[in-house]
């Protein structure tokens, strides 16, 4: 089994009021092709600093990230905007699509930024929205979409560029339950269809039916639950 | 530029009136300064259109030609360096005259040229003929007070009378349409009446305000020790030293300056607002992985598009105005000032959306994650 994602006793401290808090703790993570994995824990847990070093937005204070098998620390911040772009995805807790972009531009911008031609953009760009069955919305700018259209579009959006792993926080907050579900299912969905490894911090129990793993994290360290 | 467009089609009313602003300063700015060539150019055309490179003055003249006197010797002095056919006198005066017949007086400037002479004007109408002998060459802008080929134009000063025998366009001094008359009519103004002959007898004597001279670097080195007694100025500081011409035009330029000003500090205005409106906007865009050099391109296209377009429009507004305009009117925007406004404005525009690039550049990826919603 391939490993999208490994990360290796990391460490982060926050510098607060003089002393270092220890935020997370020599905390590891395997997550595997096609595999999708919950995090939970309380507020102030560190769920996001946990996901801001995953995704190559926070560096760790030790420690080491892999995605593909390969560091992911110690580049440049160009190397690592390059990397969000080509071996990330992420989903945000409001969607944040970009309001003046229709739904099948916020795709093709991503796609554009990655230098791809426009015929493979606009082709992939029309199979993702099919698959998240929003062919006829194709056209809506994204004040015009339901909270969970929004939140399909960011899934697609994740996808475009076909990344090695995807990353969600939070990504049903916003949405009522029935909707929460659905929009988690889809994410399940790709993950289990396009290998992708995939980490999701969440709050609701509900969803966890359709995720492999569950951890819980508690004083900086992951531990894993039985679904 | 996927992006800039894209937003500007998406926000159509909120570019379109920052857009208005533009144009209307843009065009304020390039009027005024169609408004302080023309006025500069119908201030000093005359000396402008002078094929002269340099004037010699009397020292301590201030670079006035009124001020200055200049004799017959100095002009011969002059004569000796530059060669005969490179110096020419200059006779420089205001006065007013009145049309024969009328009673309304009109000020004029009084310039004595050579008829044969390079410093003399080319003739729209008329002749020169028969300036020896009390013929007048005048500026059209005379003829709006009704002077026609044959009036006879009567000095103020002095009584003389003279006859218009030809017109001449754009030659003013001082803002007065010029008069052109010979040098022997310029002695008979200067000279007491006995001693009137050429200007031989007046050797010594004060003849002329200035000499306008054809030359080189080297000879005007050569100039400055050969005549005493006087200064040898440039042809562009000898319009500026005309009385109002610096006043006129620094205070034109200083509208200009302003404008280009609040034309920048509207658009860092105007973009850094925004910006900060985004900021967590970009701070998504920045996660998911675009470069911050795309995203300051894209603030940077915006400033550039909207100036491009506001000055387009302003030009077409300005050329169309300057049509309307009446004759009279002092407006001139030749081609390579109006180009060097437009760089100025771009450049002042591009100055001021640097503020916003610079908030682009320091806007954090990592907001994006755990403060949805901010
Ligand atoms: N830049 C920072 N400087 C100092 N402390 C920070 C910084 N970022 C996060 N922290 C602290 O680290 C802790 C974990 O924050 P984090 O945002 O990861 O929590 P979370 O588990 O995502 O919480 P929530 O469920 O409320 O979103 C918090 O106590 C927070 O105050
Ligand atoms: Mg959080």
């Amino acid at each position: 089994m391939n490993n999208r994602l490994e990360m290796h006793d990391i460490t982060r401290t926050f510098a607060d009021g003089g002393f270092q808090r220890t935020i997370l703790d020599r905390l590891n993570l395997k997550v595997a092709e096609g595999e999708l994995v919950a995090v939970m824990g309380p507020s102030g847990s560190g769920k996001s600093t946990f996901l801001s070093i995953a995704g190559a937005l926070l560096e760790p204070t030790r420690g080491d990230v892999l995605i593909d098998g390969k560091s992911i620390l110690g580049q440049d911040k160009q190397a690592l905007s390059e990397l969000r772009l080509r071996k990330m995805g992420f989903i945000f807790q409001n969607a944040n699509l970009i309001p003046y972009l229709k739904v099948e531009e916020q795709l093709m911008l991503v796609a554009k930024l990655a230098g791809s031609s426009k015929e493979v953009c606009a082709q992939r760009a029309d199979e993702l929205l099919q698959r998240m069955g929003l062919t006829h919305r194709k056209n809506a700018y994204p004040h015009k979409l339901s909270g969970g259209e929004r939140q399909r579009v960011a899934i697609a959006r994740a996808l475009m560029n076909d990344p090695a792993v995807l990353f969600a926080d939070e990504p049903t907050a916003s949405l009522d339950a029935s909707r929460g579900l659905e929009v988690v299912a889809m994410i399940a969905k790709q993950v289990k269809e396009q290998r992708k490894s995939a980490v999701m911090v969440t709050h609701d129990d509900r969803v966890l039916p359709h995720c492999d793993r569950v951890f819980y994290l508690d004083k900086g360290k992951l531990t894993e639950h039985p679904v | 530029m996927y992006l800039a467009l894209r937003e500007i089609r998406f926000a159509k009313a909120r570019y379109t009136l920052i857009a208005a602003i533009m144009l209307l300063i843009s065009f304020l700015v390039l009027f005024v300064t169609g408004l302080a060539q023309g006025l500069a150019y119908d201030n000093a055309a005359s000396i402008q259109n002078m094929p002269a490179t340099h004037f010699v003055l009397e020292q301590g003249s201030d670079h006035r030609f009124t001020r200055s006197q200049i004799s017959g010797e100095k002009l011969e002095q002059t004569r000796s360096v530059v060669g005969e056919s490179n110096a020419e006198p200059l006779g420089v005066q205001m006065t007013s005259i009145v049309l024969s017949g009328d009673i309304q007086k009109i000020d004029v400037a009084l310039l004595a040229v050579n008829p044969k002479g390079w410093l003399a004007p080319d003739l729209t109408m008329g002749t020169t003929e028969k300036q020896e002998t009390g013929g007048v060459v005048v500026d059209e802008k005379l003829a709006e007070h009704g002077v026609r080929l044959g009036s006879i134009l009567v000095d103020q000063a002095s009584g003389t009378r003279w006859t218009v025998t030809g017109f001449v366009k754009n030659e003013s001094f001082s803002h007065a349409p010029a008069v052109f008359l010979s040098k022997e009519e310029w002695m008979g103004l200067h000279l007491p009446s006995s001693a009137q002959s050429g200007p031989g007898s007046a050797e010594g004597q004060a003849a002329y305000n200035a000499v306008a001279v054809k030359a080189t670097e080297g000879e005007v080195s050569k100039l400055q020790s050969a005549v005493p007694n006087t200064e040898i100025i440039k042809k562009a500081d000898a319009v500026s030293a005309i009385p109002g011409y610096k006043e006129e035009q620094g205070s034109l330029l200083m509208m200009i300056a302003f404008l280009f000003v609040i034309s920048a500090f509207v658009l860092a205005v105007f973009f850094y607002v925004i910006t900060i409106q985004k900021t967590s906007q970009f701070g998504i865009l920045k996660a998911i992985g675009t470069r911050t050099s795309y995203l300051a391109g894209s603030v940077t296209l915006q400033v550039l598009l909207l100036s491009v377009f506001s000055l387009a429009v302003s030009i077409f507004l300005v050329k169309v105005l300057e049509m309307a305009l009446p004759g009279t009117m002092p407006f001139q925007l030749g081609a390579d000032m109006l180009a060097l406004t437009c760089a100025a404005f771009i450049a002042m525009s591009l100055a001021g959306s640097l503020f916003s690039v610079w908030k682009v550049a320091r806007i954090e990826a990592l907001d994006a994650i755990g403060r949805a919603g901010v």
